[in-house]
């Protein structure tokens, strides 16, 4: 069991103070103070234990001819309990880049948004849009940079910049690979399976959307740990688009409808005068 | 994860108006993975007599054969059906006979008393029994649902009015847990009929 009582509101407050100085945010990754706890290792390990569960997802994102589409489930388990069935687990750093959500859901909205200044810290700086590379260089320096400290990871980034489509695949061991599809998660080899056999460059939008909403579907139904809504993002030229959020639920009657019982017609009497 | 969640189940048994409902989950899965959406947990043992079996499916269904086995032997002999205590009985020994190495399944028993009247029982999983008044629950989702059947349950339904509150009960109850689910089925049983409907539940 972790003994939180370490976290003085004190020392809350002093780091609190330091990233909201301007100087600080954005030069460097903000810093926290490392508890103060005779056996580090073990409370790290403790730390590490109680994020751990919640890496029970799918999510997946592919390049095509278009531009990228990124897709995620919406399920959050602890264990085998669903603790939520409406998370948002495609996150939007910027108009035109967005992150996926998988292992630690504070880990990933924390450093996503951070993301997202840092890469608009770098448009002031440099009169440009920041491409996908740079942005997920940023990430993935970060989180080498917290490597063996327990951060729960396992994002890609993905957008449209100057050189055309681009998606990464960062996490939290601090590696960082380029590619034109991934898939993440518990539930990522049944969705994996579907995208290579449905997968063509050059699918108009519609299909390569509808290719990614069956590849989510498949993997809720075989995997326990993934479900509730299956939600698919295009990011083209003009950057993301939300292209739907359809229940799972509804989705496997809809692709598998259960047939009409006949139902037998019964013989009526027929009177005889 | 532990032995007995390692296939996932879920089922309920409720008492109504001469009559009770016996319902369960249809997912067969190895942690994670599903693997069928139609497997058996609930067995006739005779018109008026329901197991279900949770737990490991293995055990399920070795546990259903000895039982039927035995019942089958018991009918020999008798020239009569067992009647739904006796029955208990049967399950608590048989399942305590194997103490220091326990079947890891959970049984519920539900049938109807020669005079109509229903009766349902659960035990553990080395033969404690637990009689109840008015549902009786098991599985991986079991807490979710003493939850859902503990706020919906209301005595003397009749058998539709019955069939309709435990199969809210138990879709609600395995949308909270992930190895649980994937369709139900629902056994209506009275004096003069056996009503059985399957669910149509979220297939994640």
């Amino acid at each position: 069991m972790l003994d939180l009582r370490l976290l003085e509101p004190c020392s809350l407050q002093s780091s609190l103070a330091a990233c909201a100085d301007p100087q600080v945010l954005g030069a460097a990754p903000p810093t926290f103070k490392l508890p103060a706890v005779a056996d580090l290792d073990g409370f790290q390990k403790a730390a590490v234990q109680m994020v751990k569960p919640a890496k029970g997802t799918t999510t997946l994102a592919f390049v095509f001819k278009h531009g990228v589409i990124v897709a995620a489930d919406s399920r959050a388990s602890m264990g085998n309990y669903i603790s939520s069935q409406t998370v948002k687990k495609i996150l939007e750093i910027n108009r035109y880049l967005l992150g996926t959500m998988a292992g630690g859901a504070a880990d990933c909205q924390f450093w996503q948004r951070n993301l997202g200044t840092r890469c608009r810290l770098h448009e002031l700086a440099n009169k440009r849009r920041i491409s996908v590379a740079g942005a997920s260089k940023l990430l993935a320096n970060t989180l080498y940079s917290y490597r063996g400290m327990g951060l729960s990871m396992g994002t890609m980034i993905a957008g449209w910049d100057e050189s055309g489509p681009g998606l990464y695949y960062v996490d939290s061991e601090g590696g960082r690979v380029e590619g034109k599809c991934f898939s993440v998660g518990s539930g990522s080899t049944y969705a994996y399976g579907v995208l290579d056999t449905g997968f063509r460059f050059d699918m108009t939008v519609d299909e390569a959307v509808e290719l990614a909403r069956r590849a989510i579907y498949h993997a809720t139904f075989r995997d326990g740990a993934s479900g509730g809504v299956a939600s698919v993002y295009y990011v083209g030229p003009q950057g993301f688009k939300k292209m739907s959020g359809d229940d799972v639920g509804e989705l496997h009657y809809k692709y598998y409808p259960v047939p009409e019982a006949t139902v037998e017609a019964e013989m009526e009497d027929v009177t005889t005068s | 994860m532990s032995i007995t969640s390692y296939n996932g189940s879920a089922l309920i048994a409720m008492v109504g108006k001469n009559c009770f409902a016996i319902a369960s989950d249809r997912r067969l899965g190895v942690q994670f993975q599903t693997i069928a959406t139609d497997f058996q947990r609930i067995f006739e043992i005779h018109e008026t007599l329901y197991v279900g079996l949770s737990g490991l499916a293995t055990d399920v269904q070795t546990m259903y054969q000895r039982l039927k086995f035995r019942h089958k032997l018991y009918n020999l002999r008798e020239e009569r059906n067992m009647r739904p205590e006796t029955f208990a009985s049967l399950v608590s020994a048989m399942l305590y006979e194997k103490r220091f190495g326990p079947y890891f399944c959970e049984p519920i028993i539900a049938g109807l008393n020669e005079d109509g009247t229903p009766f349902i029982c659960t035990t553990d999983l080395i033969g404690a029994k637990q009689l109840s008044k008015d549902f009786v629950v098991s599985g991986t989702a079991s807490e979710s649902l003493y939850g859902a059947c503990e706020s919906m349950y209301k005595p003397n339904l009749e058998p539709e009015e019955l069939f309709e509150t435990i199969s809210q009960a138990l879709l609600s109850s395995v949308d909270r847990d992930c190895i649980s689910g994937w369709g139900g089925i629902v056994h209506v049983v009275s004096a003069d009929q056996v009503i059985t409907r399957t669910l149509k539940g979220r297939m994640d």
